[in-house]
This record gives structure tokens, sequence and C-alpha cells, in this order.
């Protein structure tokens, strides 16, 4: 047994299944503390690596997720304002020094912590999943490589934070835009694709435990046919797996032509991939979805 | 061959495919290979793809050097050698640039100065020109152009939702303040609403143009997912309206998708503008309205006929923009039947765009 199969096995008991590349670049993440940046299409467990990784370690998942326009207030820390202004307010008769007024209100008290500045100053170390990295405008983008790369943050009123224990950092992204090469360079690069046939069949079964392996195995093979046509959005991983997960609680044995028209809505969301695929079913009659 | 020269002959193959391999890179894949077990392929192979590659569209590149390289991959014994070196030069960046003087007989590697050279050159195919890709480079670059077209899709709706830099609302701000005792804690922007794009596009699909409209063609198909307006019209030596045609088609030959489904040849079958513009001016000509940018994707290269600029010139009066890209480099514009030059005028803006990466570039300036 080498590091990366421990890993694995690791892995596979926090409900992951990964192969061995995969497993290389989170034990290497781990042993050289570098941050992890995993690319791939939507729904291949980009986000459920790192919460397997943080049961792995056992240490606190701390995620922040981006979106369009998320600010240092949101991300790194933010003044309670109203917290503030009510203790001036109290203060108001005390007859207390300006500067202790000031001191008091600019005290960890007032701060209110946002996911990147408690994963630096938690206790014991964290791992930090920054979801969706590709959805923030590139300010923000500058402001997190220098978390990266110093593990410090700046408080002017207070000073520099420096983090107690390094996090290990997970970065997901759906490559909507370029990433500054500088972030590139600062991480491990993951890509994460669609698994294959046998792996999903494994990843079927670990997560429904009373799944027919032959059912697993038919489901597998159906949603791999549906990622080659060309749809709006290819079912993910778990949409493949509450498929399976329908159609055992419907009691069926085998997945037949009937049984995906009834269910086919569990799998694919959108309205025009549903027509189309029934339009398939329809006319070949089989699963095989020949384009 | 020492190991460390071998791996840097594989880092400056790397590089020649145009893989950016930084130092610290380099340096972060020395460090890596220290932790593993060399013996196991896929660690060997996860270790210095992880390290070294950050972008999933040089994995062909990489795997392309990578089994030329390591096809006869290290041996253990390879291994103690190399971690040998290491602990009598703790310093891993200097170490790699470093001649080492031990020998454990890799075999000649075929890098830099060999003869084999990666199928295709040294070009990464998302530079290469149109017309000068093979089918198969072309299928590849195809398959980039969703992730193209995500990227545009994306800067739209950026440009739509950026908001905190506009003008004060001051009632609303006055309005909220009166909660917190007349502070203004929160500040109010007035929102910008902004038009959604609606979008035309002319396609050329003629002989002339074969692989830059396969290109645009899957451009027009992933554009259409994203978009909620947009028209999209082919033509050869007649113009036929293909929107919506393009989501049934096979992503592989849309090309041929559109010219067995759509009736886009005519009475001659050779391009020709005149005769397509003064057709989409008959018959869709309604369809333009002060809201549409209108993107035309073509040559220009007429065989010798009439040109039609006059509805090119009343399309640029009624339309919100117009822009022209043109597959092939400036220096040919305007020799042989070329006649972009009396497009011009009415286009706000004229794009060269002989590959995928100009293409790229010219699209995020509209």
């Amino acid at each position: 047994m080498d590091n990366m199969q421990i890993m694995k096995g690791k892995m596979l008991r926090a409900g992951y299944i990964c192969d061995d590349k995969v497993a290389t670049v989170l034990y290497l993440a781990g042993a050289m503390k570098k941050p992890v940046l995993v690319e791939g299409p939507a729904g291949v467990g980009k986000t459920a690596i790192a919460q397997a990784f943080s049961q792995v370690t056992q240490l606190p998942l701390i995620r922040l997720q981006c979106y369009e326009g998320l600010d240092e207030a949101k991300a790194l820390y933010e003044w309670n304002y109203k917290r503030q202004l009510l203790h001036i307010q109290a203060v108001a008769n005390k007859n207390l020094s300006v500067q202790q007024i000031e001191e008091d209100i600019f005290s960890d008290n007032f701060l209110l912590t946002r996911p990147l500045l408690k994963s630096i100053t938690s206790d014991s170390p964290t791992v930090l999943l920054i979801d969706e990295i590709d959805k923030v405008d590139f300010e923000f983008e500058a402001m997190l490589l220098e978390l990266l790369s110093e593990f410090q943050i700046t408080i002017p009123e207070i000073g520099t934070v420096r983090a107690q224990h390094q996090p290990f950092v997970f970065l997901t992204s759906n490559a909507t835009r370029e990433l500054s090469e500088a972030l590139k360079r600062r991480c491990l690069y993951l890509y994460l694709d669609f698994p294959s046939k046998e792996m999903e069949k494994q990843i079927l079964m670990l997560k429904i435990p009373n799944l027919p392996p032959s059912l697993a195995e038919k489901v597998a093979q159906v949603v791999r046919q549906l990622r080659g046509l060309e749809l709006k959005k290819p079912p993910s991983i778990a949409e493949s797996i509450d498929w399976a997960a329908s159609l055992l609680w419907l009691g069926k044995e085998d997945l037949d032509v009937e049984t995906t028209l009834q269910t086919l809505t569990t799998v694919v969301k959108y309205r025009e991939d549903q027509e189309k695929l029934e339009r398939i079913i329809y006319r070949d009659r089989d699963l095989n979805f020949r384009a | 061959m020492p190991v460390l020269q071998y791996l840097q002959a594989f880092f400056a193959d790397l590089r020649e495919q145009e893989i950016p391999v930084s130092t610290s890179q380099v340096r972060d894949c020395c460090q890596a290979l220290l932790l593993i077990d060399w013996a196991n392929r896929d660690y060997f192979y996860s270790t210095l793809f992880t390290t070294l590659v950050k972008d999933y569209s040089y994995q062909k590149a990489f795997d392309e050097v990578f089994e030329r390289f390591f096809n006869e991959y290290l041996s253990p014994e390879n291994r103690q050698y190399f971690q040998s070196v290491n602990s009598e030069q703790p310093s891993h960046s200097r170490e790699v640039t470093a001649v080492s003087d031990y020998d454990i007989g890799m075999g000649t590697p075929m890098g830099k100065g060999g003869t084999a050279q990666a199928p295709g050159g040294k070009k990464n195919p998302l530079q290469q020109d149109f017309g000068r890709i093979s089918a198969e480079e072309l299928t590849s670059i195809e398959a980039t152009v969703p992730l193209l077209a995500r990227r545009l899709a994306a800067k739209f709706v950026k440009k739509r939702k950026r908001n905190d830099q506009n003008r004060l609302d001051f009632r609303r701000t006055i309005r909220s303040s009166l909660s917190t005792g007349g502070i203004p804690l929160n500040l109010y922007t007035v929102r910008k609403y902004r038009e959604k794009p609606v979008i035309l596009i002319l396609c050329d699909v003629s002989g002339s143009v074969m692989n830059f409209s396969c290109i645009s063609l899957a451009l027009i198909a992933s554009l259409e997912r994203f978009f909620q307006y947009i028209e999209s019209y082919a033509f050869i030596d007649e113009v036929s309206d293909i929107t919506g045609l393009l989501l049934s088609g096979n992503p592989l030959n849309f090309r041929g998708h559109v010219l067995r489904n759509a009736r886009v040849v005519g009475v001659t079958g050779y391009t020709n503008y005149g005769r397509t513009l003064e057709q989409f001016h008959q018959r869709f000509r309604h369809r333009i309205t002060r809201k549409t940018s209108v993107l035309i994707f073509g040559d220009a290269r007429n065989n010798w006929q009439e040109n039609g600029k006059w509805v090119l010139a009343e399309i640029k009066s009624q339309a919100k923009k117009v822009y022209w890209f043109n597959p092939e480099p400036v220096s040919q514009w305007n020799t042989g039947d070329s006649i972009i030059n009396d497009y011009m005028p009415y286009c706000d803006k004229v794009f060269a765009c002989p590959n995928l990466v100009e293409l790229e570039k010219s699209l995020a300036k509209i």
C-alpha cells in the first residue's frame, strides 16, 4: 500500500470514488500544501471532491460560493456597522475618550468574519472550498492571489492577520472565463471528466447500497450514451444517482424503453432535451441513442 | 543521459509545443516527483500533468510529448539515482538547470534537436489558419467552440449586471435611512437596464470558406443556446433561415446538415453576395430592428457579380450595429474576386479572423 492507495481508500470511505490520477493530485496537494484548481463540466463532482477531502482529513470545510459581484466585504471581513453604531450610542454619556471608543469599536467583537478570514484565523487547519471562481471579476481574483500566496490578510484598523495553519484550498471552475496565469501557476491542476461506465457503476452502487448491479450497469450505460448526445445539459453524476434511486423506488428491475420514457424527467431537466430524447426513443424503440 | 537533463529536455519540448511551463512550475514538478513512486505510470503522469499543465486544452499536446519521452518510462533504479542527485543538491530549481554527471542510460531523448516532431507541427491548432487545417484538427477546434460561446455569453451577461457604478438612488437611500435614525447605512444606486442583445447572423457556407463556415456554424449553434433573441441565416447564392436548425444536427457535420436541410443553393451554386443580399432584403428585411446587431461571416468573394451593397447600406441604417468577420488575413482582402472594400463603408467594423484565436479576440471586441 503506497500513499496513493491509502488516499484512494480513505476517499472511498468518505463516499468518493477516484482513480489513481486523482488520488495522486490529492496526495500531492496534501504533501506540498498547494491549492488545487479543479476544472471540468458541471456535475462531475468538483465540489464533492473538496467535501470528501475534508471528511478524509477530518477538518472543517469552509465554503465560499462565488458569484457575480462578490466583494471583499462578503468574502473576507466586514465591520458590523450597526453594532458599532449602537455601541457608540450606548457609551455616549459615559465620558469615555474618543480613542477608547475607537479601540472598542474596531476590535474583534465588531468584526464579521467571512469565509476567507475564517479559514485563516481558525484554530485548526481547515479545508477551504472556493466554488466557481470563474464567476468573480479580475479584481477579486487578484486579491485572492495574494491570499493564496501569503496566507495573510491585512485589515487596516487591526493589522495583518497571518494564518496560524495553512488551509487546504480547493478552487473549482467551469471555465466560463480564462483565469489569470498567475493564479493557475500557484495551483495544482486537476481536470475531472465524466467517469467511465465502470466507474459510474461503482459510484451508483456505493451511493445506493441495495441497487442491483445489473440495473446499475444499465443506468451507467444509458447515461453515458446520453452524455454523448448534444444536449443542452448532459446528465450529471448526481442526476444519474437520482435516476437509479427513483428506478429502485418504482421497483424496476431493468431499464426498458417504457420505464425510460416514464422517468426521463429525473435525468434530463430541459424541455428541449426531453423532447429530443423522446423523439429518438420513439424512432429507434431502443436505448442506444444513435444520433 | 542524466535524469535531470532528460526532464529538462522534456520541459523544453513542452515549451516548444507552446505549452507555457514556467520556472516555478518546473520547481513544483521536481518537488512533487520526489514524493511519488515513479514505477507507477499513472502517478508519474498525473504528477507531471498537474504541475505543468494548467489548461485542459493542452492535454493532447502534453500527452504526445509525454508518450515520446516516457514510453519506456522510468524504472525504480532510475528513481534512486534521481533521489541521490537531489539529496546532494537541495535547491531544486538550481539542480534542474545544473548539468549532472549521473548517467543512467535512458536512451537518447527525441526531444530538442531530435527527429520526432509532434504531428501537425509545433503550432497550437487554435492559432492555425482556417484555410490550412486538416479535417482532424478542425474537429478538435470545433470542440472548443462551445466554450468560446459560453465565454462570450458570460461577457455579455456580465456587462448587463454591473450596477455598482451607477448614479445614487437618492430617494431609496433616504427612505431606508429612516429606519436607522437618519444615518444612511445602505446606499442604493439606480439600476440601469440594458437591452437584451438581439443578434442576426448571416453565414456564408460556400466551398471557399469551408473550414471557417464549419466553425462559424458551430459557433451559431452554441450561441443559440445562450441567447434568447438570435436568428441565423445561411447562404451560398440563395439565403435561408437556419434558426434552430443546428440544434438537431450532428455537431461534427453542421455544414453538411445545413446544405441538406436548408435551401442555400440557387441557380448557379456559386457564392453570390449580391443576390443573397437582395433576397434577404425581399424576404427578411422586416426582421431587422433598431436593436439588432448583424454579424456577417464570409470572405466577400463574389465571383465577379453584382455586389448589392445598397442592401447592406439599408441594413446599416436600420440595425444597431453591423459587423463583418472575414476569414482571410487583411493582405488578401480585395485581391481576386474579393470585394470586401465595397461593403466596408456599411459595416461598423470588419475583422480579419484567419484563426480561432483571432476570431475570439474580434468577438470579444463587439
